[in-house]
């Protein structure tokens, strides 16, 4: 074959092929759409599992339906205080595939958020002052972060504090209609207080009782709790004195929880293998007050339930739930809890405390039998769950 | 891999019948093709009668090798089986999910991101891409058959080797070679690259074909590639020596009966699932027969000797059937087959190479059959002859003049049928490829996968209801002040999960496909949710979404009071549901032209959501605005 032969062969075959490439596989002129981001998935943490109690009324989150994916929604239920039934609360108009967040609970009012799922990126925030009758929208915020107390909220729900999946804290009041920034975890760990605690990552935002606002997190440092609050214009610690005992003890502040005029903080010690929970209140004259620690060795918390009196539980990964009865009480453990897709507890006013557990559509209400050693069926809440309706 | 996911079935009435009229209308094309070439061809020989004394020299030629002829006829027919493969009705959409996903799935993530963007390209125009794979099968198939020697043989050899390795890369993902589990027994190295080899071969030059050193070589070639692929069918780790590991089926046994799951006869089936239950209780004993079948006829064939290579032949031949047979189950059943997998094209590689080897050289074939290029027996023989297929006329003269109609109706009757029928095969070829690259020269996919999904819109003529809201940047908007533009209307909820960001999405990719005319369309929507209503809602959606630098884009709301008179007037049911639901509405986008007359109502429900259904739905848009722009 002559070069010229040649040539002209492979100019064929390549304008053929350029053609038959650029038809088959693709071309330069890339469609815009491919720019959009994937919907993300549902998954929240299981601790985002818990009960919230006043004197007024017992609020509980928990997932339901399927145990991941768009059909896994999230249910908020309410037992007023003096009923004995639990009923359905989930805000309506607003998918809650992502987890529910709770705030500001006061009396009847509740603030919720709910957290990003599939192609909803932010958090649409919305607070009702009636047990749920009416619901009325705040300011959407930016994605919540993925734990427990993301979101605050004074009493009432007028001042709103959220935490957002990028570390940032921001501030807004529930008619204004955006968010203004406070500050991110980077920001706040190059601070003085931020340094001596070796802040990792912020957990938990809340309102002290005196409506200071708290940002709490994990310390590197040793025997420090994170809990943070901005006073003249800079940022203090704001946590209690640890006991000399967890002096070694990396802290980890699990929860921050604000209701009945007294923040609960929720504390994990670890030192080594060694894993203790410990409790701290803050009243209003600004004066922490701690529990005795209570060793849980290696298992994991699951989730958590607050009393409208200082009292908490914590549902542990063996099954069974710690109960701490309030300030100056005693840890005591449960029996092994029913078991269910997800677990929590509740601690509604001068009552025994509810097991909750929720597979599928139901919810079970467990209450602990007259000797106190084996869980009965108290209630049972069918929830009529729509579905394929985030599919 | 989302971009290829366009929720339809493979069945898809739509798209099967779309994909059946453009077969037909380019089947007519191709036969008119082929007819009017050929008449032209008869009748300038007939009224042209000085160009025949010219072409009758070109008959006299030397045979074509053997061993070249075997690949050239074996492979063509494999093009043209492959072709109408490609006809099958659910290759057009389930080509992309079914065949090019599954087997990138197990590659490295750089050779699925290929694939993905190639698989994606295809959802975008699977009618003028499936139609498009079957005339350029086709047409490469016939253009190799009818084209026996010279420059247009050669041309199309290289022509189906670059097509090869084009259905290689990105059909069938590199033929697995960056996957686990590669085994020539399940196809490796992939049969397309069979095709590519064949296709360099083919396009050899002629006195390559005339040395036994190309037969050995070819051999050679083969026989080093199944020594190396009986070390890889040996080496431990791969599953392949277990029928069952721990309960679980071994390697080899779960790609038989992978096979199983597809619709074949009853009798193949039974022998397949015979197979599957003698590999998974003596898998070590069939592999290690694979390891010595494999390695000692790939000694054999490196050895040349020609007795011994016949033998070895004759043992690939009925292990590689046996093998086409019980593990590749013949591979073009089940409606998405695409090829008869690699071990006719293997076993077609391996004879020509024998008969390579024994063919007697060109000099001693020149001398047995004189032509008038025997004296030059080892030279390209057909590339001589090519000057004398041309008009005596052609000689000597600039291309301008061989353009002139006497000399190309010259040119016309001294060809030879073969070439005239190679360029009609040519054509058919270029009636795929053309077809292809014009659709992709757009950058938006076909409206048919809308049309698919939610059906053909319905044809509206009443005035629209007019309303007054408030927009995403507090501003009061009434629809009568877009009198004179045409409107594309939608319900949106902000908070939602799924259907109204993706709308959104094929409402913004409408706006970039109607950039010429910004300033004749207005896109609305309409907030669906009266709890999330403010307009701070719309803002963080108009953000999420990407939307707030579209200037022809208008979010509206207002009190649930203004906006449920809008929704009844749309017949827009919002619907609060129970348990974390989120809020329960009809997907619809309404056509508004200049005139303020509502003129199309689109069911709107987006599907899967993927690349190709939302730039559909935003061609489909963009299409229903120009039509109310030209009719208005």
């Amino acid at each position: 074959m002559s070069r010229h032969r040649l040539a002209t062969s492979l100019a064929g075959l390549l304008t053929l092929t350029a053609a038959a490439f650029s038809a088959g596989c693709g071309s330069s002129a890339a469609p815009p759409a491919g720019s959009r981001p994937a919907a993300r998935g549902t998954a929240a943490a299981n601790e985002l599992a818990y009960s919230q109690a006043t004197s007024q009324a017992t609020w509980a989150v928990l997932p339901m339906g399927a145990t991941s994916g768009p059909n896994e929604f999230w249910q908020l239920f309410l037992l007023p205080a003096g009923r004995a039934q639990w009923a359905l609360d989930t805000p309506p108009d607003i998918a809650t595939n992502g987890a529910i967040e709770l705030a500001g609970l006061s009396g009847t009012s509740i603030v919720t958020g709910v957290r990003p799922s599939l192609y909803l990126a932010y958090s649409p925030v919305s607070l009702t002052r009636d047990d749920g009758r009416v619901w009325a929208a705040a300011p959407p915020a930016e994605g919540l972060a993925d734990v427990p107390d993301a979101l605050a909220a004074t009493p009432g729900g007028d001042s709103l504090l959220a935490l957002d999946e990028a570390g940032q804290t921001s501030i807004a009041s529930s008619t204004s209609t955006s968010w203004t920034p406070l500050v991110t975890a980077r920001a706040l760990a190059s601070t003085a207080p931020g340094r001596a605690c070796g802040l990792s990552q912020l957990t938990a935002v809340a309102y002290s009782p005196g409506g200071e606002r708290l940002l709490a997190g994990d310390c590197d440092q040793p025997g420090v709790a994170g809990i943070f609050t901005r006073t003249a214009g800079a940022w203090r610690a704001a946590g209690p004195v640890l006991p000399p005992g967890l002096a070694s003890s990396r802290i980890q502040v699990l929860r921050l929880v604000t209701a009945e005029g007294r923040t609960t903080a929720l504390l994990q010690a670890r030192t080594g293998r060694r894993t203790e929970l410990m409790t701290a209140w803050l009243g209003t004259g600004g004066t922490w007050t701690t529990s005795a620690p209570v060793s849980i060795a290696g298992a994991a918390v699951r989730s958590t339930a607050f009393g409208p009196s200082g009292g908490l539980a914590v549902v542990l990964s063996t099954g069974h739930a710690e109960i701490l009865s309030g300030l100056g009480g005693s840890w005591h453990q449960t029996p092994l809890l029913p078991a269910g897709r997800a677990v929590t507890m509740a601690l509604p006013a001068g009552d025994r405390p509810d097991a909750l557990t929720a597979t599928g559509g139901i919810l079970t209400v467990w209450q602990l039998g007259d000797h106190g050693t084996r869980w009965t069926t108290a209630q049972t809440v069918k929830v009529p769950i729509q579905y394929g309706s985030s599919s | 891999m989302p971009g290829m996911n366009t929720g339809l079935n493979t069945s898809d009435p739509t798209v099967v019948a779309a994909f059946k009229h453009a077969l037909l209308h380019q089947g007519i094309v191709a036969f008119l093709l082929f007819a009017v070439l050929v008449l032209a061809w008869v009748s300038v020989r007939e009224f042209w009668p000085g160009s025949i004394a010219t072409a009758g020299r070109a008959e006299a030629r030397l045979p074509e090798p053997p061993a070249r002829r075997l690949l050239r006829i074996g492979f063509a027919v494999l093009w043209i089986i492959d072709g109408i493969l490609q006809g099958q009705p659910a290759m057009a959409v389930g080509l992309p999910s079914q065949v090019i996903k599954p087997t990138a799935e197990s590659s490295p993530s750089w050779v699925q991101h290929l694939v993905n963007w190639a698989g994606t390209s295809w959802s975008y125009h699977p009618i003028q891409a499936a139609a498009g794979a079957v005339w350029i099968q086709v047409g490469i198939g016939v253009w190799l058959l009818l084209a026996s020697r010279g420059r247009m043989s050669q041309l199309a050899a290289l022509t189906s080797a670059g097509w090869g390795l084009v259905v290689w890369v990105f059909g069938e993902s590199f033929g697995g070679i960056f996957a686990p589990g590669l085994s020539w027994l399940t196809g490796a190295p992939g049969a397309v690259l069979c095709y590519s080899v064949a296709g360099v071969l083919i396009a050899l030059p002629y006195r390559y074909w005339g040395r036994q050193l190309t037969g050995r070589l070819m051999l050679g070639c083969f026989g080093v590639f199944l020594v190396a692929m009986a070390l890889l069918q040996a080496w431990p780790g791969r599953g392949f020596w277990q029928g069952e590991m721990h309960g679980q089926p071994g390697t080899l046994t779960a790609a038989v009966q992978s096979m199983l799951t597809q619709s074949q006869p009853s009798g193949l089936a039974d022998a397949l699932s015979w197979f599957a239950s003698v590999v998974r209780t003596h898998g070590f004993a069939i592999n290690l027969t694979a390891v010595i079948v494999l390695a000692g006829i790939g000694v054999v064939f490196v050895s040349g000797r020609h007795r011994a290579a016949r033998v070895a032949l004759i043992a690939l031949a009925v292990f590689g059937l046996a093998d086409w047979v019980l593990v590749q189950d013949l591979g073009f059943l089940g409606g998405m087959g695409t090829d008869p997998n690699s071990m006719i094209p293997m076993l077609l590689l391996a004879t020509s190479g024998y008969l390579g080897l024994t063919t007697r050289p060109a000099a001693e074939e020149a001398a047995a059959a004189p032509t008038p290029a025997q004296a030059a027996p080892e030279q390209d023989v057909p590339v001589r002859e090519a000057p004398v297929q041309e008009a005596p006329a052609q000689a000597g003269v600039g291309w301008r003049q061989r353009l002139q109609p006497g000399n190309l109706l010259g040119a016309l009757g001294a060809a030879p049928l073969v070439t005239v029928t190679s360029v009609s095969a040519v054509g058919v070829v270029l009636l795929g490829a053309i077809p292809m690259a014009a659709a992709q020269a757009s950058s938006a996919a076909t409206p048919i996968l809308a049309q698919a999904l939610d059906g053909s819109s319905a044809p509206l003529n009443s005035q629209a209801t007019g309303f007054t809201l408030t927009d995403q940047d507090g501003t009061r908007v009434s629809l009568a002040s877009f009198r004179g533009k045409a409107v594309l209307l939608t319900f949106l909820d902000p908070v939602c999960v799924t259907d109204c960001p993706l709308i959104a999405q094929e409402f913004k990719e409408a706006s970039q496909l109607l950039a010429g005319q910004q300033s004749h369309v207005e896109l609305l929507a309409v907030n669906v949710n009266p709890l999330y209503s403010q307009v701070s809602y719309l803002q963080a959606f108009d953000r999420e979404e990407g939307l707030t630098g579209i200037p022809d884009w208008r979010y509206l709301t207002g009190s649930p009071a203004q906006l449920r008179p809008v929704w009844k007037s749309y017949g827009i049911v919002s619907e609060t549901l129970p348990a974390g639901s989120m809020l329960g509405h009809s997907d619809t986008a309404f056509v508004i032209n200049p005139d303020g007359r509502l003129v199309e109502e689109l069911d709107f429900d987006p599907g899967p959501g993927s690349e190709a259904t939302i730039s559909s739905f935003a061609t489909e848009l963009a299409n229903a605005a120009d039509q109310a722009l030209n009719q208005s």
